[in-house]
């Protein structure tokens, strides 16, 4: 190699240096964490299959042992159809992780008719066809890309109807049986790592204010819910403590009798 | 047909073309979605998962906005943020739930394209920060889209 070509080298490399400290320093290394809360306009609800790919990552999951595929209670109330909905998603991409196509069909019929009774099923019947498709093809990344798209469209449908509220509940049924599996998970095999996942404070504070902001719903699933929230807010607001296998234990069983709340009449 | 007739329609339809260009060349924020995909594209071949939903609104130049999201340790994270200015700049930063930036030093930032790595270090409640920083709009459409792996 050249003098040159060798000078040519470096200079390129320290061009380089140069633009990713150039990119450093444009972001400001830390924020005013108070001043910011008040800005924040928006709080992203994770979908069931973030949490299971994290979960996935601590070691080997059985979960053919949470797949659920039998009918629930017929409701007629919206609010119930909309906790019930997120849930039954939810049950897909378990049914996903553990590669049941015959479980996953039938959650994609039932979201279906969810969505016809809640008066969006318009907008769910390409997915359900789409989830089918893809359940028979084994094509895994498809029918999770899918169900992701379902729960979309309802809230899409929803929103675009002011019907906000229940796809906030549509989100909420979803994160409670995530959560249900979650801490059954952990509670069977501990670890820190995983009882960490359940980190998740804020969530509960939006879920709670958003829940608050529906008094039109006098359900008593909805109050069940609120309380249940009060009750597993300090159990994960630990800050940079580990979160114990009895919190785990707790959660699970609060989440356990919600569940059961959501898919079973009062 | 009279003549008052015939120019009452042609002006009528004029402004409904006027309209229809104005609204064309303003573009929403399902545009800067489409662009905010563009930038996810090379990344879901590395195995990464985009959710369907995505965020977005107008901003000022010069200003920004909070998006607060749950991480989860063990997944890695990119946030991409688009808009259809395309003269514009933009920017997105993941802080922690302490006001720490979070981003891996592969983070970029490309004209009306910016991109954010996030590998948590814990699972938690973290700041997204999405910035116009310059534009030739007095309003621009931005679009926020995630993807995890």
């Amino acid at each position: 190699m050249t003098a040159f070509s060798r000078s040519l080298k470096f200079s390129a490399i320290a061009l380089i240096g140069a633009t990713l400290y150039a990119h450093a320093a444009q972001a400001p290394q830390r924020i005013d964490v108070k001043q910011m809360s008040k800005r924040v306009e928006n709080v992203v609800v994770p979908l069931p299959n973030e949490i299971f790919g994290a979960l996935n990552k601590l070691g080997s999951v059985n979960w053919r042992e949470y797949v659920r595929t039998e009918k629930s209670s017929n409701f007629t109330e919206r609010p119930r159809i909309a906790l019930l909905l997120g849930t039954v998603i939810a049950d897909g991409f378990i049914a996903v992780q553990a590669e049941d196509a015959p479980a996953v069909k039938e959650i994609g019929q039932r979201v279906l008719n969810l969505s016809k009774g809640i008066g969006v099923g318009n907008s769910i019947t390409p997915h359900a066809k789409a989830i089918t498709d893809a359940a028979d093809k084994r094509k895994w990344e498809n029918v999770r890309q899918e169900l992701d798209r379902t729960q979309s469209s309802v809230q899409a449908a929803m929103n675009e109807v002011h019907d906000e509220k229940l796809s906030q509940l549509v989100s909420l049924g979803g994160w409670l049986r995530g959560t249900q599996v979650l801490t059954s998970v952990v509670t069977k095999h501990f670890s820190p790592d995983g009882a960490e996942l359940l980190h998740q404070p804020d969530l509960l504070v939006h879920f709670r204010a958003q829940l608050q902001a529906m008094p039109e719903f006098n359900l008593p699933i909805i109050r069940e819910i609120q309380s249940a929230l009060d009750e597993v807010r300090p159990l994960v607001d630990v800050g940079s403590s580990h979160i114990s296998p009895d919190s785990v234990r707790k959660i699970n069983e609060i989440t356990n009798r919600l569940d059961s709340g959501i898919v079973t009449r009062d | 047909m009279n003549g008052f007739t015939k120019i009452s329609l042609r002006v009528s339809l004029l402004l409904v073309v006027c309209f229809a260009l104005s609204r064309g060349a303003a573009g929403t924020v399902d545009d800067a979605q489409s662009f905010a995909l563009q930038a996810a594209e090379p990344y879901v071949k590395e195995g990464f998962q985009v959710r369907e939903d995505y965020w977005g609104g107008d901003l000022g130049s010069g200003e920004k906005k909070a998006v607060r999201q749950q991480l989860f340790k063990g997944n890695e994270y990119w946030f991409w943020l688009g808009t259809e200015v395309e003269r514009a700049k933009v920017s997105v930063h993941i802080y922690d739930s302490e006001g720490k930036l979070a981003e891996q030093p592969d983070s970029w930032e490309k004209g009306h394209f910016a991109a954010a790595h996030v590998i948590p270090k814990s699972t938690g409640s973290y700041f997204v920060i999405v910035a116009v920083e310059e534009s030739p709009e007095e309003r621009t459409h931005w679009a926020l889209v995630y993807g995890f792996r």
